[in-house]
């Protein structure tokens, strides 16, 4: 009896080394086909920012792999790029399963994706636990990035650090130098963050932080938030809100005829100046990305999103979900072919050429000096680019002529 | 920061407060006539609201019709929508033992809710819409006014007193009253009781509409913003007597007043927690409330 149960035990043990080493065996460095695994949120909660960005991504592998494919230099030859994309509804919990068939069944050789911190975080488990390397896209919150981790990667931008960085340099330029800034804050880790920041940064920056109010997401009548603000005067107002959120603040200001130097919007999108209407005139904010920006993976990232009729200001989002694939498709043809430990190892010391620019990855695979925000300003109804100076589309008009 | 309240700020809230509250009335409206005269608890009624929103939304935007054409087109596929869902998912639970019919007509409105949520996002997008509409502002002495605000203060009253001379001098409205004090009773006498709550639901769902139209033309909705405002109006409902029009009215002042003055002064994330506080003082403070009711 024991000796049979011996024998079965050695039976398994040897089945799974043989299964083991099969797998590994199974790794084909130089592979025809590169196999990318993303979802994207179809639908769902968070589908309606996430319009357009399923086709975007497919009509980008399409660019590649028309362009040639990606060369492995260590196989001598080119591969060519399949994305398998799936419709993660939003939710993690679908995420999670369906990263783990991309990867168990349909043998994907790296991952490149999802949005969102909340599906971010469930997946980069999965990246881990198969020890794949995974670029995430929009996925912002620090705690993804965790110590520990060696597959976790991800590209969203701008990231808190620097998101304002631009704005604020801007604002040692102008003239009156404004003094003081009050901070409305939409109650949501990512704004709070962005705000925690600045505020900290604006101290220290000699600014007088005269007042911040924080707002739950759903609310709409902002007459008491308005109403301090016009008691505390400030020269800034730094809403640091997504951009939906806000809409209603926006208009209120405008109703009870709020006054400032400048009202700067984080998240400054389409979106919210559809909505809001004439009143987005003289607003400032932030955007990810222009098309101004003078690389090849920019000129590229716009003819994509032309193919495939994506405005980067309604859809600001967009490219932190177009720069995985970029990223990760780099760092395969720097790794010269497909095997995880090198792709992993170009991933961590690299530097990539972004449609926003340069793209480096700190230890926790956190794009730390990633500076995609870049100062823009709504003007004659169009969204300007005000700053940096070598990429201005227009001069900031200052004050803001339209919030005096 | 300066501290200290002048007295245009102050009366800024108030005039604030007093106009959000007329759009909290106008919203309970619809659910006070259902549930204070059909005695229908709909908690689909937020999410009707949400979804009539958006369709005027969608009607300003793509055929730039104007708002009262679209509150005519509301108003009547809103009737006309109560009237069906009312005759094929709530009537047939009319036939069963009290809290049979209580708790099915609970989870008919819940699931209603999800449903017309999810085809409308399908339909129309999940995305918030607004209608903007220009309007006219009025300065006094540093107190700025609304007159879109002040539009729909007005239409709240102008609604309560239609609809109370409805419900008092018409005969369709003294029906309603008739199966809502005694079904059997009433039946006796010659009213279709089934027609009559049909009614009743139906002129809910259009008032919902209303409200609605009003709404998005304040602030932005999208399918699923609906169940909070269900929840403020039944805190208004049950704050101002159920089935009473004027109650409701004052009601929803009294709320509207209160989420300005502990925004202000506690903090907006505060806001939202004065329609729960009412909801629970009055079951607490008076636990036969939500099944008492008063001429309407």
């Amino acid at each position: 009896m024991n000796f049979s149960k011996t024998l079965a035990s050695l039976a398994v043990a040897s089945a799974s080394l043989c299964g083991a080493a099969g797998y590994a065996v199974g790794q084909d460095n130089c592979p025809e086909v590169i196999k990318l695994g993303t979802t994207v949120s179809d639908s769902g909660a968070f589908s309606p920012l996430s319009a357009g960005w399923h086709e975007m991504i497919v009509a980008y592998a399409q660019k590649i792999n028309d362009a040639g494919g990606v060369a492995l230099s260590d196989c001598g030859s080119n591969a060519s790029v399949e994305l398998v994309v799936y419709d993660d509804q939003s939710n993690p919990a679908t995420a999670v399963t369906l990263f783990e068939k991309m990867i168990s069944e349909e043998g994907v050789d790296f991952l490149v994706g999802p949005d969102w911190s909340s599906l971010g975080l469930a997946v980069s488990s999965v990246a881990e636990r198969h020890d794949i390397p995974v670029v995430m896209a929009n996925v912002a919150a620090p705690n993804v990035y965790r110590e520990g981790q060696t597959n976790v990667f991800g590209t969203p931008y701008p990231i808190v650090p620097l998101w304002s960085k631009r704005y604020f340099e801007m604002l040692e330029t102008v003239e009156p130098k404004p003094t003081s800034i009050f901070f409305v804050v939409q109650d949501n880790p990512i704004t709070n963050a962005i705000s925690g920041f600045w505020t900290k940064q604006a101290e220290e920056s000699s600014y007088s932080v005269v007042g911040t109010e924080t707002f739950p997401s759903d609310l709409k009548d902002f007459t008491s938030i308005i109403l301090k603000i016009r008691q505390a005067k400030p020269d800034i107002i730094y809403i640091s809100s997504f951009d939906t959120a806000s809409v209603p603040l926006v208009q209120q200001m405008r109703q009870l005829r709020v006054k400032a130097m400048d009202v700067h919007h984080v998240m400054l999108s389409g979106a919210l100046a559809n909505q809001v209407g004439e009143d987005v005139e003289g607003l400032s904010g932030e955007i990810g990305w222009i098309n101004s920006i003078d690389n090849e993976e920019s000129a590229l990232a716009a003819e994509v999103m032309a193919e495939v009729g994506l405005d980067p200001f309604l859809s600001v989002f967009a490219i932190a979900r177009y720069t995985p694939a970029v990223v990760m498709l780099q760092a395969i043809e720097m790794a010269g072919s497909v095997d995880r430990d090198k792709v992993r190892q170009m991933l961590r010391s690299a530097t990539f050429e972004g449609p926003g620019g340069e793209i480096r990855f700190d230890h926790l695979g956190y794009p730390s000096e990633t500076n995609g925000a870049f100062t823009i300003q709504i003007q004659d109804g169009n969204p300007e680019v005000v700053w940096p100076p070598e990429l201005q589309t227009k001069p900031v008009a200052w004050p803001a002529p339209s919030w005096q | 920061m300066n501290s200290s309240i002048d007295l245009v700020t102050v009366a800024q809230l108030l005039i604030n407060g007093t106009l959000l509250g007329g759009l909290y009335a106008l919203i309970a409206f619809g659910l006070s006539v259902v549930y204070g005269v059909a005695n229908i608890l709909n908690f689909a009624h937020g999410t009707m609201l949400a979804i009539a929103a958006i369709s005027g939304a969608v009607l300003y935007e793509k055929f730039g019709l104007p708002i009262p054409v679209i509150l005519i087109i509301l108003v009547s596929f809103g009737f006309v929508f109560g009237w069906i869902f009312y005759l094929t998912l709530l009537q047939p639970l009319e036939k069963r033992e009290p809290h049979q019919r209580t708790v099915g007509m609970v989870l008919v409105a819940v699931g209603a809710l999800i449903i017309m949520g999810d085809v409308t996002a399908v339909l129309a997008g999940a995305e918030q819409r607004v209608i903007r509409v220009s309007s006219t502002y009025f300065e006094i002495r540093g107190v700025i006014i609304s007159g879109t605000q002040i539009g729909i203060l007005v239409g709240a009253a102008v609604c309560m007193i239609a609809l109370h001379i409805f419900l008092t001098r018409s005969w369709t409205g003294s029906s309603i009253r008739a199966v809502a004090q005694n079904t059997i009773g009433a039946t006796i006498c010659g009213i279709d009781s089934a027609r009559t709550s049909a009614t009743t639901f139906a002129l809910g769902a259009g008032i919902v509409a209303v409200a609605g139209l009003m709404y998005i033309i304040s602030y932005p909705l999208n399918p699923y913003s609906g169940f909070p405002l269900t929840v403020k109006a039944f805190s208004i409902i049950l704050l101002g007597g159920i089935g009473n029009l004027t109650g409701t009215l004052l009601a929803g002042l009294a709320l509207g007043i209160g989420e300005a003055v502990v925004a202000f002064t506690i903090g907006p994330q505060w806001a939202a927690a004065v329609s729960i506080l009412i909801v629970l003082g009055c079951l607490l403070l008076f636990p036969g409330l939500t099944t008492s009711r008063r001429e309407a």
